[in-house]
């Protein structure tokens, strides 16, 4: 367990091509917690997210300046394994993506290609990963099935699963519920909620009630500039700025 | 060259280095270039002595004489035009109306079955072309036209033909399926009939692409040696008929390349020949590239 | 003439050349089968020196089986490359156009590249190895396209589900996307011996006899091969085609099957690959 700061951005600034899509942001993040980025479409918020394991560096367009700090290390540093990184701060993304391959292999794969475990201890790493997120009970006598005979929901618990079996510290969600139906929506809120004990949670998302209901703190940006940030509590009861209450209150989004 | 140019392929070359498995594929990838420079480096290169002795007669002579020393190579490109004008003389019409027929009017479960078939066409091989050829179209050829010997230029491009409709075929057929579904239901919305769809509105957007099927069918005839040198009857004349015996260039290059002694002026000279099929089946392939593109920039 | 009945006869006179091209293939196949009766297990498996067509088959096989090997391997790692790695524009342009130049040159000019450089320039002789790369040559351009087209298609999503988990460039490439472009690398690969099996030109000078003591020991000695004995006998030597027929039922055979399986794998993967739906 960590306390304090886990993720600690600096003037951050972010470019593709000509288009500077973030602006200077400063941010800090704390360790085991929820942290919502909402805003409307196109502000950066995946952008910001992807900035947390280096993933906008598969963007030929973008350059990155300012300094990232993760449990204290810079992750933009020359000299950076951008590998271990991506283990480290593991991604969910918006449309469920499982590989095609098995259950079994879609949760090895991880830790296969870093060489964390193999034979019995992978079995036991993929049954600790299932249970975690939730998804053990129903897949348990068909591991070797199709990651695509799942439903979406299932399937998105799947890439959570995947994301924890190589032992991240750091979990980031990309509007991970937005292809799901609200029943599936409701198992992984409550799956967020469970797995902030253990790990530090960024989840990006468009649905406010969501944000308010699963997030600890909350982050507004706006036009690649966070306009306020604080717990979720405040934020959605006595926003400070007038945009916050703007985007708040739907009238624009 | 600009500075600008000098920077971003320093830098590409430069980025390669970073990982070992990227530049076992980047040379997997640039050895169709390297390739094909070395195609032409070596066979011009062998051709070198023949051109510097006859220069563009080589193409242009009237006279193949072994003893006289003599190579000129006109009748065999006569030959090479008249078989592949007469096979592209079936072919783009068959082979386009086909196109448009599997592409546009038949049902959908039939068009992949139908497909399969002329692929399969496309695929066998020419020396057992050469061999249908020889042993059912020569004989009737022979008695239908009361010849002496059934192997003429008629022959060689009726079979020709029919290897060269699957290319027609093939490349047209995915020109016109490309066409746009949007502009054939503006059509139809306005009342047109199939018929008049495809014609005012398919087929001039598919223009340039039918036109390339047909460039490159050009290339695969004039480039078939084979099933030509089985069937042709392999006299190098220029005839006046099409029921007279021909020579194409290809051809005569393989039934001669056995004798040829290695470093002679013949050999020099079947070099040289080769080398100007070559060059004509570059440009024709590059033409066809380019009218494709086009199309697609005005389509 | 009502604008239905005109189009009925436009349909009609566009089908009839559709039927001939369809009526080629089977004249073409059932002529082929009229020799089966030429055809038995002896035939098969006796050696040429006693009439039989072993040692044709067998280096007919060897040939193209060398050759895929060769260009199979080069043809998909030049695939990723055009498709994941190349940056955008000029380079992939060229290369794409040489791609589509190498698989336009008429195959005696190949066969004579091949001679110059494979059996000459290297030492290679008229031997197998020289067949094998210049038969390479002309599978190379048939498995780059077709690897193109099967890794094009696969989503990104895998990619970058792999990548995020820590995986290097390549391995993410390797361990996903092509694992499932496989069954149309495949295809591909098995096209392109559909089209050298048969191939006679390219292997005229490069490494066919018409005759050889038993199969070839060692790749630098020569092979026999179907198309070769059966282009040889009919022009060097006059023989009559029905000579040849079962030479050429076996290719026939060896050619269809190849293409059929070919065109089989690309409509069952279609239906199997539920990413695609």
């Amino acid at each position: 367990m960590s306390y304090g700061d886990k993720v600690e951005i600096r003037n951050l600034n972010i470019w593709f091509g000509d288009k500077h899509v973030i602006n200077g942001l400063d941010l800090k993040i704390k360790a085991n917690s929820v942290t919502a980025i909402m805003g409307p479409s196109g502000c950066g918020k995946s952008t910001l997210l992807r900035a947390l394991n280096r993933m906008n560096d598969v963007i030929k367009s973008s350059r990155t300046t300012g300094d990232v700090f993760i449990g204290g290390k810079n992750i933009y540093e020359n000299g950076t394994n951008v590998y271990d990184l991506r283990r480290q701060v593991g991604m969910v993304f918006q449309k469920p993506n499982p590989l095609p391959k098995s259950i079994y292999e879609n949760i090895a794969f991880g830790p296969k290609i870093h060489k964390i475990a193999k034979g019995k201890a992978l079995d036991k790493i993929v049954e600790k990963s299932l249970r975690a997120a939730a998804l053990w009970d129903e897949v348990n006598d068909r591991l070797g099935d199709s990651a695509f005979d799942l439903s979406g929901g299932q399937q998105q618990r799947l890439c959570i699963a995947r994301a924890l079996a190589v032992d991240p510290e750091i979990i980031l969600m990309d509007e991970p519920c937005s292809a799901l139906d609200p029943a599936a929506t409701a198992k992984i809120e409550q799956l967020i909620r469970i797995l902030s004990t253990d790990y530090t949670v960024v989840i990006v998302t468009h649905n406010m009630q969501q944000a308010s209901r699963v997030s600890d703190h909350t982050v507004f940006l706006y036009l690649g500039d966070i306009i306020e940030q604080g717990d979720t509590k405040s934020i959605f009861e006595n926003p400070k700025h007038e945009l916050t209450e703007q985007y708040i209150t739907g009238e624009f989004g | 060259m600009s500075s600008k140019k000098l920077n971003k392929i320093s830098s590409f070359f430069l980025n390669l280095k970073s990982q070992p498995m990227e530049i076992v594929l980047f040379v997997s990838a640039s050895l169709s270039i390297i390739i094909l420079f070395l195609m032409l480096f070596f066979v011009a290169r062998e051709g070198a002595l023949a051109f510097s002795r006859f220069g563009s007669d080589l193409l242009f002579g009237m006279q193949w004489n072994l003893e006289s020393d003599l190579f000129g190579g006109f009748p065999l490109l006569y030959g090479s035009l008249m078989v592949t004008f007469g096979a592209l003389l079936i072919a783009i019409p068959v082979g386009v109306c086909t196109a448009i027929f599997v592409s546009e009017v038949l049902p959908f479960y039939l068009r992949d079955p139908i497909k399969s078939i002329i692929e399969l066409l496309a695929s066998i091989p020419s020396v057992i072309y050469g061999f249908i050829g020889l042993l059912i179209v020569v004989p009737f050829i022979s008695s239908f036209f009361g010849l002496v010997s059934g192997q003429t230029a008629l022959t060689a491009s009726l079979i020709l033909s029919l290897m060269t409709i699957p290319t027609i075929v093939s490349v047209s057929g995915e020109i016109i399926s490309a066409v746009p579904k949007t502009y054939k239901e503006a059509a139809l919305g306005l009342g047109a009939t199939k018929w008049e769809t495809i014609k005012t509105v398919v087929l001039p957007i598919s223009k340039s692409g039918i036109l390339a099927s047909i460039m490159l069918g050009f290339g695969r005839a004039i480039g078939e040696t084979i099933a030509v040198s089985m069937i042709a009857g392999n006299q190098a004349h220029t005839p006046s008929s099409y029921l007279e015996a021909v020579y194409t260039i290809p051809s005569f290059i393989a039934t001669h390349m056995g004798e040829a002694a290695v470093g002679s002026l013949e050999y020099s000279a079947l070099f040289g020949l080769g080398l100007i099929l070559l060059i004509i089946t570059f440009m024709v392939n590059t033409l066809a590239d380019t009218v494709v593109k086009r199309g697609a920039q005005h389509g | 003439m009502g604008s239905q009945t005109k189009e009925r006869i436009f349909f009609f006179a566009l089908g009839v050349p559709v039927v001939i091209c369809l009526l080629a293939f089977f004249w073409i196949a059932a002529t082929l089968f009229t020799g089966v009766g030429t055809l038995n297990m002896e035939f098969l498996t006796t050696s040429a020196l006693q009439g039989g067509a072993f040692e044709m088959i067998v280096g007919t096989i060897y040939l193209f089986l060398g050759a895929a090997a060769i260009a199979g391997p080069i043809g998909v790692f030049a695939a990723i490359y055009l498709v994941e790695y190349a940056p955008h524009g000029k380079i992939t342009r060229i290369i794409d156009q040489a791609i589509n130049n190498l698989a336009g040159v008429p195959s005696i000019i190949i066969g004579l590249f091949g001679y110059t450089l494979f059996s000459r320039q290297l030492g290679f002789g008229i031997s197998l190895m020289a067949g094998w790369l210049t038969l390479a040559l002309m599978i190379l351009p048939i498995v780059i396209r077709g690897s193109e087209e099967a890794i094009r298609i696969v989503p990104q999503s895998f990619k970058q589900a792999a990548l995020a988990l820590g995986a290097t460039k390549w391995k993410s490439i390797s361990l996903t996307t092509l694992i499932a472009a496989a069954p149309g690398i495949v295809t591909s690969v098995i096209l392109g011996i559909a089209r050298v099996a048969g191939e006679t030109a390219a292997i005229l000078f490069t490494s066919c006899v018409i005759i050889t003591r038993g199969l070839p020991s060692s790749p630098l000695e020569p092979v026999m091969a179907l198309s070769f004995n059966m282009y040889v006998q009919i022009v060097a030597r006059g023989a009559p085609p029905e000579s040849v027929f079962g030479m050429a039922l076996i290719l026939f055979f060896i050619v269809v099957i190849f293409s059929l399986v070919a065109i089989i794998l690309r409509v069952y993967y279609r239906k199997k690959q539920p990413w695609l739906h």
